[in-house]
């Protein structure tokens, strides 16, 4: 700025201090300050200074008994704001400016870490807890499964026409073993088998019927290696049940095939 | 001025900075304290601007509150607690007296029976403020230097929010002379606040 400018602004302090500059010269002279002018900003604080002794000179008067008392009351009835700036008024009213108090910021930042740390703790116990729930729901919905099977398993056994096909591994020494439990009135059928190791990725067991020397695909089901007595129930709609030879079980492709084709496991003739 | 005032002045200046940190920190003695040091020049001076106990006593109050919920505002790099004080003070008390007088024209009736607590000016006064005595004193001496016209111009232009073109109307003088006496008074002011700090 120019210093017939800069003296021009100089002229504005007085007017301004006294809260008479019209809006117009009043925007312009703040955007002035706030460019940081020192000479301006210096006889600012120099005037600010100066006026505040005129009230010195006025008689001194107490206000009435009892302000006191109401100020402090307020006080206690009401928190402070946080700190921030504030918002400089049109007229300069005070010397204020945003500034920060160190000393009465540790609590906040010590409050702000307390309260991440129990955020976080509360995160985590409901993640745990979710976890758990999960896990609960999991358990829960097995043995529904499992109870399931039971129930339909002793529907099976209560039939009055029980048929069983025994199954018994094809390689001796296996250990495997199983059968089916067939109820000849109906198409209800109960597969169990015992020995089974989990199938490799990508496989899975398949139940074949043996008739008239060939292989019908019944089903294909997985081992859960936690679970050793397996039991399957089925349905089997196999026509005449009196031509049904025998039983088998393969490893076969996920997805299943129409032919064995992979490694048979057990088998058993009627 | 006298030094040992200037050094007074400092050191109360010191205290109130201090007094104010215990604000921020909500305590309420510091404020009770802050009261009574100021309450004796703030309440004048709104009275002198108000002219009207009841409204000088409210901006008081909301001085006082204001300071309480924002103390944080302050920025000691600007001036002191006290200069803070009388500012936030003068124009509360100025937005009062105009809301006042919007509302007595709206209604119709005059401008009101004002105190004129500047007829006391000349009085001694009761020092009620203990921490400032012997600086109220200095500052009364430096200021005898101040033409009647000069403070005038000045009380009339702080206290009441005058113009200096209102003033050139209402008294009748040149505004050229109005502002010449105005910067004058003005400068007499600031060599009272300053003139000791120069000394070496």
């Amino acid at each position: 700025m120019k210093t017939e400018e800069r003296h021009a602004q100089l002229e504005l302090c007085i007017p301004y201090v006294f809260g008479r500059l019209n809006p117009g010269n009043r925007k312009q002279f703040e955007a002035h300050l706030v460019t940081g002018c020192e000479l301006c900003t210096r006889e600012l604080s120099g005037l600010y200074e100066a006026t505040t002794l005129l009230p010195l000179l006025l008689r001194q008067e107490m206000p009435p008994t009892g302000l006191r008392q109401r100020i402090l009351s307020r006080a206690s009835s009401k928190k402070q704001e946080q700190p921030r700036a504030e918002r400089p008024s049109t007229q300069r009213e005070a010397p204020v400016t945003p500034s920060t108090h160190p000393e009465s910021h540790w609590y906040r930042y010590a409050a702000a870490i307390i309260g991440i740390l129990l955020i976080l703790a509360l995160a985590f116990f409901v993640y745990q807890l979710v976890g758990t729930t999960v896990s609960q729901e999991k358990k829960i919905t097995d043995l529904q499964t499992r109870i399931q099977q039971k129930d339909e398993a002793l529907a099976i056994f209560g039939a009055q026409q029980l048929e069983m096909v025994s199954l018994a591994g094809v390689e001796p020494g296996s250990g495997f073993y199983g059968k089916i439990l067939w109820d000849s009135s109906s198409s209800n059928a109960l597969l169990q088998v015992a020995g089974l190791a989990a199938a490799p990725a990508g496989e899975r067991y398949q139940l074949w019927m043996v008739k008239e020397q060939k292989y019908f695909p019944i089903v294909q089901f997985d081992i859960d290696s936690v679970q050793p007595n397996f039991l399957k129930t089925l349905t089997l709609s196999v026509g005449e049940k009196r031509e049904v030879e025998g039983f088998t079980i393969t490893l076969e492709p996920n997805g299943g095939s129409t032919q064995p084709s992979g490694r048979v496991f057990l088998r058993g003739a009627r | 001025m006298q030094r040992n005032a200037i050094v007074q002045r400092q050191q109360v200046d010191r205290e109130d900075a201090e007094l104010l940190k215990r604000v921020q920190r909500s305590d309420q003695r510091a404020l009770a304290t802050l009261y009574d040091r100021y309450a004796g020049v703030l309440y004048p001076l709104n009275l002198r601007v108000t002219g009207s106990h009841e409204a000088a006593e409210e901006v008081l109050h909301d001085v006082l509150v204001h300071v309480w919920e924002k103390s944080a505002g302050y920025a000691p790099q600007n001036g002191s607690v006290y200069a803070w004080l009388v500012s936030l003070s003068r124009s509360k008390a100025l937005e009062k007296m105009r809301s006042t007088n919007q509302k007595r024209k709206q209604e119709g009736e005059g401008s009101g029976q004002r105190v004129n607590s500047n007829a006391d000016l000349k009085q001694p006064a009761p020092e009620t403020i203990i921490a400032l005595k012997g600086y109220t004193e200095e500052v009364r001496n430096s200021l005898k230097s101040l033409s009647k016209l000069e403070l005038r111009l000045l009380e009339l232009s702080y206290y009441e929010g005058q113009s200096q073109s209102d003033l050139a109307r209402m008294l009748r003088i040149p505004l050229g002379t109005i502002k010449a006496k105005m910067r004058r008074g003005i400068q007499k002011l600031r060599q009272a606040s300053t003139e000791e700090a120069k000394r070496p």
